[in-house]
């Protein structure tokens, strides 16, 4: 072998763990998405044909008699139902299709009569069960595929009250965030870099909610936001009513964008700040030399100069605030309010429609997709 | 000799790993008290028996997921509680155990357990699970409050109009939360049925536009909006109706038998001042049972060893479960031993009482469930009429529980 394969060999064995992870967690599950997007998988079936059962003891359930006490076929043929046996006492489900190619395949007479003979009594998986009495389609039993739906699920998106009332609250989350928390990220690391005293304390007291778990901030807007809570008590000086402000659906969704842009605004600080400190002083020293005020430096120098990083925040925030989840899922109980990945989850863990929420994911990707190829379009990357 | 040692201990190690069959049992973790008496029961199990061990393991947070993502990948424990809300979609997809052969082969008594809480875990006339306990709803009261602005306590006879005259009465002597409701459906089902409403009609659809089932939705709405005499918790700054109750923000309550447990722990002043009576009826009494099973996993490999565990813990078990944490009993004869007076009305209720189950064609109604809750919510805020919101549910309700 040449010393350069067996390098490529053993640099791809060093990294294949990492191949491995990725291709594993990252890669598959993509592909996944999008194909069970096309489907109705739900994962409740995904390990139906795997069960084992004892048919013997199935049959001798569901007629009512023991095996040894049967002497003929005929003892027994009246009071066998193939469906009911096959669904409830076997346990395969079945959909309409499936239910056909069991009534018109199902070799009945050879059950009864292996029943009758005494070769049932061993337990076996619920697909070679199948695969041994059914005289042709047992290829649809041997392990849980999908139906394929086509565009069904995206059709079904049209008609579906929540999917609209979601990606709206998305959207609306995400046109209100973004450039309120790319604005006040921009003026807190212009404060942050200024020379003024204890600016240390000031970054550290911007970054610590970026860094604190969304429950635990969850848990304290709770308390802020309850009807009993700060906020209300504030008001009350000023002679507002109490509002339980999570609760009522006007105020829920607002509520937690003023919760979610303090947040994140002293995360985005850090990037605008690494910005600042490319911009070299020359700058700064020549415009003062000409007369500007700061106000002018703000808008002519470090804004223009800022706008890789402005890029980066806006994208990074709009992927963020369409996905926005936690916050949701810790303090929002109306389905007024939820957003898009909330929706998705709800179908995927608790209606057990995994595939019209990968349709939804997918759906979700692809608007997240174009919103980040629209940014980059109308603000050019320099570099 | 190390090495001989060695041997030796693999050897051992490897044949008790082969006599032992150990059963996973979980659910979702309870207060302390309820993982105390779990644990007790196990321990006693495991005591007795040198084949079979019990293994406690529970699932903390969001249990329907994350149970139904461990069937799917056939990881699931061997026992497992279901909740009979959503019983029906997982018997319906036979991912549990029918017991029917075991109950036969063994002659256990079903009869031994109340009725509604057996029938409540049968599907299609199998048997797929057997009631760990029960929990009913029953209305509480602050003797304190009611003392104070001088109004008679509730009864175990009262009526609707009397629940909502007491409650008036609170608010005209200027206590102004006397009651608290949650916008969630189940809490509605006892007024539809009380006011001789039905849920679902002969074929599965929605029969919650009946004039009946209409008025005692109304009655229930009423309350909030026209009356004024009930809030949400959250209005009241507590997380939900219990705490509500210990924080003495209100008078009055409708909820279950956990609550007393919390109250106990959370709020022992008020605890001492709550009194409990039967829900109040109107027509006739109602009231919501919830309960849980244990059921086995259809594909556990260990089935004959699984049911000895579950005969064991809905029997003996149960016994410990209720002497230690203070549930009440599904079996008869357990529940006659508990005797605690401040249990009897929801004991009372498991007579007349309805599972908190609506049956559907596919066995799925948490759709349907978030759909009619969010309504329910736009009605306590009066975003709609009923009438919008009955026509709403009656267009969608087929395609809610279709399970697409």
């Amino acid at each position: 072998m040449k010393r350069r394969t067996r390098e490529a060999i053993a640099g791809y064995i060093f990294a294949l763990p990492i191949i491995l992870t990725v291709l594993i967690f990252t890669i598959y599950p993509i592909f996944a998405a999008f194909y069970y997007s096309f489907t109705d998988y739900n994962p409740l079936n995904a390990r139906n044909l795997e069960t084992k059962i004892n048919p013997q003891e199935a049959l001798e359930f569901h007629l009512g008699v023991f095996q040894t006490d049967v002497s003929s076929v005929d003892e027994i043929k009246d009071y066998f139902d193939l469906l009911s046996f096959i669904k409830y006492d076997v346990g395969v489900n079945l959909d309409e299709n499936k239910e056909k190619i069991v009534l018109e395949n199902f070799d009945s007479e050879k059950l009864l009569k292996d029943f009758v003979e005494g070769k049932l009594n061993k337990e076996m998986k619920l697909s070679k069960f199948m695969s041994e009495y059914l005289k042709s389609g047992a290829k649809y039993f041997k392990r849980y595929i999908p139906n394929f739906l086509g565009l069904e699920n995206f059709k079904k998106m049209l008609n579906d009250q929540y999917f609209r009332i979601s990606l709206f609250n998305a959207f609306f989350y995400t046109v209100i965030v973004v450039p309120v928390q790319t604005f006040l990220a921009l003026v807190l690391a212009v404060a942050a870099n200024s020379k003024i005293k204890g600016v240390k304390f000031f970054k550290l007291t911007f970054f610590i909610p970026s860094i604190t778990s969304s429950a635990a901030i969850s848990m304290i807007f709770w308390m802020i936001y309850s009807k009993p809570g700060i906020l209300n008590r504030f008001l009350g000086y000023f002679g507002f009513q109490p509002i339980a402000w999570l609760e009522n659906p006007n105020t829920a969704l607002p509520a937690i964008m003023i919760m979610n842009i303090w947040t994140t605004a002293g995360y985005f600080m850090v990037t605008f700040l690494a910005g600042l400190q490319d911009i070299p002083k020359s700058i700064y020293e020549a415009a003062r030399i000409d007369g500007a005020t700061p106000g002018k430096i703000f808008w002519k120098i470090i804004l223009p100069l800022l706008k890789p990083q402005i890029l980066f925040v806006a994208t990074m925030g709009t992927i963020g605030c369409m996905q926005v989840f936690d916050q949701i899922y810790f303090l929002i109980k109306n389905m007024r309010n939820i957003t898009i990945s909330f929706y998705i989850y709800k179908n995927a863990f608790e209606y057990g429609n995994m595939g019209y929420a990968s349709a939804l994911s997918l759906v979700l990707f692809v608007i997240i997709l174009s919103l980040t190829f629209i940014q980059r379009k109308l603000v050019k990357e320099t570099y | 000799m190390k090495k001989a040692f060695l041997v030796i201990l693999t050897i051992l190690i490897v044949s008790m790993a082969f006599s032992v069959t150990t059963i996973t049992i979980s659910g979702w973790p309870g207060n302390p008290d309820e993982e105390a008496a779990i644990k007790a029961a196990v321990d006693e199990f495991n005591a007795k028996h040198s084949d079979i061990q019990i293994n406690w393991e529970p699932i903390p947070g969001n249990y329907l997921e994350t149970l139904k993502t461990r069937i799917s990948a056939g990881t699931a424990p061997d026992i497992f509680y279901v909740d009979v809300y959503f019983f029906e979609e997982l018997a319906g997809k036979n991912v549990l155990l029918p017991l029917d052969i075991f109950i036969k082969k063994d002659n256990f008594d079903l009869n031994a357990y109340f009725e509604p809480l057996v029938e409540a875990f049968k599907y299609n006339g199998r048997v797929y699970g057997i009631a760990k306990d029960f929990s009913t709803l029953a209305l509480y009261y602050n003797k304190e409050i009611f003392d104070k602005y001088g109004v008679p306590y509730p009864t175990n006879e009262d009526t609707w109009f009397d629940l909502l005259d007491k409650a008036l009465q609170l608010k005209r002597k200027g206590f102004e939360t006397p009651l608290v409701l949650a916008a969630d459906f189940n809490r509605v089902i006892p007024f539809i049925l009380g006011a001789g409403g039905k849920l679902v009609d002969d074929n599965l659809n929605t029969a919650l536009d009946m004039p009946a089932s209409r008025f005692g939705i109304k009655f229930y709405i009423d309350m909030v909006t026209k009356y004024k005499v009930a809030v949400e918790p959250q209005q009241v700054g507590a997380g939900w109706i219990g705490e509500a109750l210990g924080k003495e923000k209100v008078a009055l309550a409708m909820t279950g038998p956990w609550t007393l447990g919390f109250l106990k722990g959370s709020y022992p002043d008020v605890y001492k001042k709550i009194g409990v009576v039967e829900m109040p009826s109107l027509i006739k009494k109602s009231t919501m049972v919830y309960t849980v099973s244990w059921s086995i996993n259809r594909s556990t490999p260990y089935k004959n060893e699984a049911w000895e565990v579950l005969k064991y813990l809905v029997t003996r078990g149960q016994e410990i479960f209720v002497e230690r944490a203070g549930v009440l009993a599904s079996r008869k004869d357990i529940a006659a031993k508990d005797t605690d007076p401040i249990k009897t009305p929801f004991y009372k209720g498991a007579e007349y009482a309805h599972p908190w189950r609506v049956p559907t064609p596919t066995g799925i109604f948490s759709v349907a469930n978030d759909q009619i809750n969010s309504r329910l919510k736009d009605l306590f805020y009066g975003k709609i009429t009923l009438d919008e919101a009955l026509k709403q549910i009656k267009e969608n309700y087929l395609d809610w529980v279709s399970g697409k």
